[in-house]
């Protein structure tokens, strides 16, 4: 038995002893992901997509190696001036997470948000297809809780409430327990991270627009790529303070019982036309068809690419090359579409915030990105703030008062 | 079996009880050991945790002593005759079967007084916040003015628990969708969170600060940071926090960060 032991025990300490050595191997550099969907189908605002209009091989090289230049890498991030972003806060989301030379955590965007949204703040991350609803694309630049026009992008302070208060009713969690300087980097990181995508898409789309000179490659210009391409959307990021919705104050005198009883006629009534998506007792159960902006797309590629197959005239070669080719981006770059469930308002969950002023933003530019329409300019800010109130009460409303002849009030439900 | 063999398997051996007493000697002044106390039932836990300790501990050098000693007595190239076969000894077996028998009974009712007040003696209040595990935080929701959960006035949060310091706190816990566990460290409350029932969970903390709620039982993904915050502070300062939150709650205009800070 002696003999036995004396011969594993050491062989066995030298694998251990070898294995540990020589490391795990080294992991190559994150990468950002080209944005594959758009690179294949990059008119999918046309009528149909096809071979002719995806990008080549050169054509998705040469987006990569501009977009390289223009905002660097995951751990090396670069700050065009243009883009009004502070670089420094950047350096502190970037790269993996490691303590800089000042003993401050760094990698943040890595260990607090990567796993969901992607290293690229593509919605792609790891976890993104277990949840529901998935993960904010950054990409395309829209934005849903933001105390903005509907068109505008979020100010850097609605970045920040989002990160503090997360949002109730998703996996989007809360980041109040991080410091104030932390949180303020994540912010800034979101959109850099976000200008980055839309200047990717409007440089995908560009070689639509070469005139025939130009051979289909984009001129590397200064004037074209930040010019022409990254400054306009870098600029609606600085006017977002500005585009502020300005919200009257609600009277202080305000008599809430008929305020409510307004609020559920204007939710009943044509002009806010509330139960058509809410449902006539408020449930969500209105209708449950569509899509928000990020799914609708790519339902509508994935609906495009079927009826190409199903085409009659049939498809040569290349076209079933491109076809199954495409397929696998879908497969591999995007999630599998939902229909968007308009808001169960009984429940008493707001996603983008509870205070009665967040629900004001909701209903007067309504919701970027979803079918949820601006009642600006057909709705008061009067009546805004009747049907705010009527909300506010549904979760607690069977007729009046709770007591303890009266069914559960629905939040208590689960 | 060299007789050096056997010297180094049995200081091997007691290696084991020298180095674990060691550990555990040396870990206070590493501040590895436990959690600042700040709750009323704290030393009573940490009391039975320490009495536990010393009898397990003497039980563990006791028979890790014995076991190196026949290790090194015995040791084959020192003791050259054959083995003495015995069937064992009936005397022993009861008293080392009685004996740690004792013990536990002993422990189980000595225990019995701390774990009914930690666990059974609800004091009579209504609930201070009702704390609801989802994964992956902790949900808070305060009875408003009027005093009672689920009415117009409930102050909504997420992971930021606050309670009056010297006061009884009633916490009613709740779970949103899998088990979780809500856990205190430095007030030493530990409580599983399950889905479909309404636990009560008490403490009175005597000291202000922040400490750490975090999740003691798997939940998913997220368990390892599914981490919250609890500060204790002064009656007067958990009031005003209370209402300054809810003002905050309520606001019709925009908070003043939201707009001294877009940029």
């Amino acid at each position: 038995m002696n003999h036995i032991v004396r011969r594993i025990l050491p062989a066995t300490l030298a694998v251990c002893v070898t294995l540990a050595a020589s490391g795990c191997g080294k992991t190559p550099p994150a990468s950002f992901r080209p944005n594959m969907v758009e690179a294949a189908a990059p008119s999918a605002e046309k009528d149909s997509i096809s071979a002719e209009q995806t990008l080549t091989a050169a054509q998705r090289k040469q987006v990569a190696t501009i977009l390289l230049a223009m905002f660097g890498t995951p751990d090396d991030p670069v700050a065009l001036p243009e883009t009004g972003l502070d670089e420094s806060k950047l350096r502190l989301c970037a790269g993996p997470v490691r303590s800089d030379i000042v003993g401050r955590k760094n990698g943040l965007y890595r260990e607090h948000c990567a796993h969901c949204h992607g290293i690229g703040g593509d919605g792609l991350g790891p976890t993104a297809a277990f949840l529901n609803p998935y993960p904010r694309d950054y990409r395309p630049g829209w934005f849903k809780f933001k105390s903005t026009e509907r068109a505008d992008k979020p100010t850097h302070a609605d970045l920040v409430r989002i990160l503090h208060k997360g949002i109730p009713g998703t996996s989007m969690p809360s980041f109040a327990l991080l410091s104030e300087p932390q949180v303020d980097a994540l912010a800034e990181y979101v959109k850099y991270l976000s200008i980055r995508g839309e200047t990717e898409l409007a440089l995908m789309r560009a070689f639509f627009e070469l005139d025939d000179d130009a051979q289909g490659t984009l001129p590397e210009t200064k004037e074209f790529l930040v010019g022409e391409t990254l400054a306009p959307i870098a600029e609606k990021w600085q006017s977002a303070a500005a585009a502020q919705i300005p919200v009257p104050e609600m009277p202080a005198d305000l008599d809430m019982t008929a305020s409510i009883a307004k609020g559920r006629e204007l939710f009943y009534g044509d002009k806010a036309n509330c139960v058509k998506c809410h449902g006539p007792t408020g449930l969500g159960d209105g209708q449950a068809n569509d899509y928000d902006d990020w799914n609708k797309n790519v339902h509508k590629i994935t609906n495009k690419l079927v009826k190409l197959r199903e085409s009659e005239t049939g498809l040569d070669a290349e076209q079933r090359t491109w076809a199954n080719e495409f397929s696998q981006v879908l497969a591999g770059d995007a999630l599998k579409p939902r229909t968007i469930q308009p808001r169960n308002l009984r429940q008493g969950v707001y996603r983008g915030g509870r205070r009665p002023i967040d629900l004001y933003y909701r209903i007067h530019a309504g919701i970027n990105g979803a079918p949820m329409p601006a009642a600006k300019g057909t709705v008061s800010p009067e009546d805004i703030w009747h049907i705010v109130n009527y909300i506010q009460s549904l979760p607690y409303d069977f007729d009046g008062e709770l007591g303890a002849d009266r069914p559960m009030v629905a939040q208590d439900r689960y | 079996m060299s007789r050096l063999s056997g010297i180094f398997w049995s200081l091997l051996f007691l290696a084991v009880p020298v180095l674990g007493v060691a550990t555990f000697a040396v870990a206070p002044a590493y501040d590895v050991w436990l959690p600042k106390n700040v709750s009323e039932h704290g030393p009573a836990i940490d009391g039975l945790f320490m009495f536990i300790l010393a009898l397990t501990g003497v039980v563990f050098i006791v028979t890790e002593v014995l076991l190196f000693w026949f290790i090194w007595k015995y040791d084959a190239s020192q003791v050259k005759g054959p083995a003495t076969y015995i069937h064992g000894s009936h005397v022993l077996e009861v008293v080392w079967t009685i004996i740690p028998a004792a013990t536990l009974l002993f422990l189980a009712i000595y225990q019995m007084n701390t774990w009914a007040d930690v666990k059974m003696r609800r004091p009579a209040m209504a609930p201070t916040v009702e704390v609801v595990a989802r994964q992956f935080e902790w949900r808070l929701r305060y009875p408003g003015r009027d005093g009672m959960l689920g009415t117009r006035d409930d102050l909504f949060l997420t992971n930021d628990l606050h309670v009056p310091v010297d006061e009884d706190v009633l916490i009613q816990l709740k779970s949103m969708d899998v088990l979780h566990s809500f856990f205190l460290p430095n007030l030493r409350i530990k409580q599983d969170a399950v889905p479909g029932m309404k636990i009560p969970v008490w403490f009175k903390a005597k000291e202000t600060g922040q400490f750490d709620i975090v999740c003691a039982e798997l939940c998913g993904w997220g368990h390892y940071k599914m981490k919250g915050r609890i500060t204790v502070e002064s009656r007067a300062d958990f009031d005003r926090w209370l209402e300054d939150t809810y003002a905050r709650q309520e606001a019709t205009q925009p908070a003043p960060e939201d707009v001294a800070a877009a940029e």
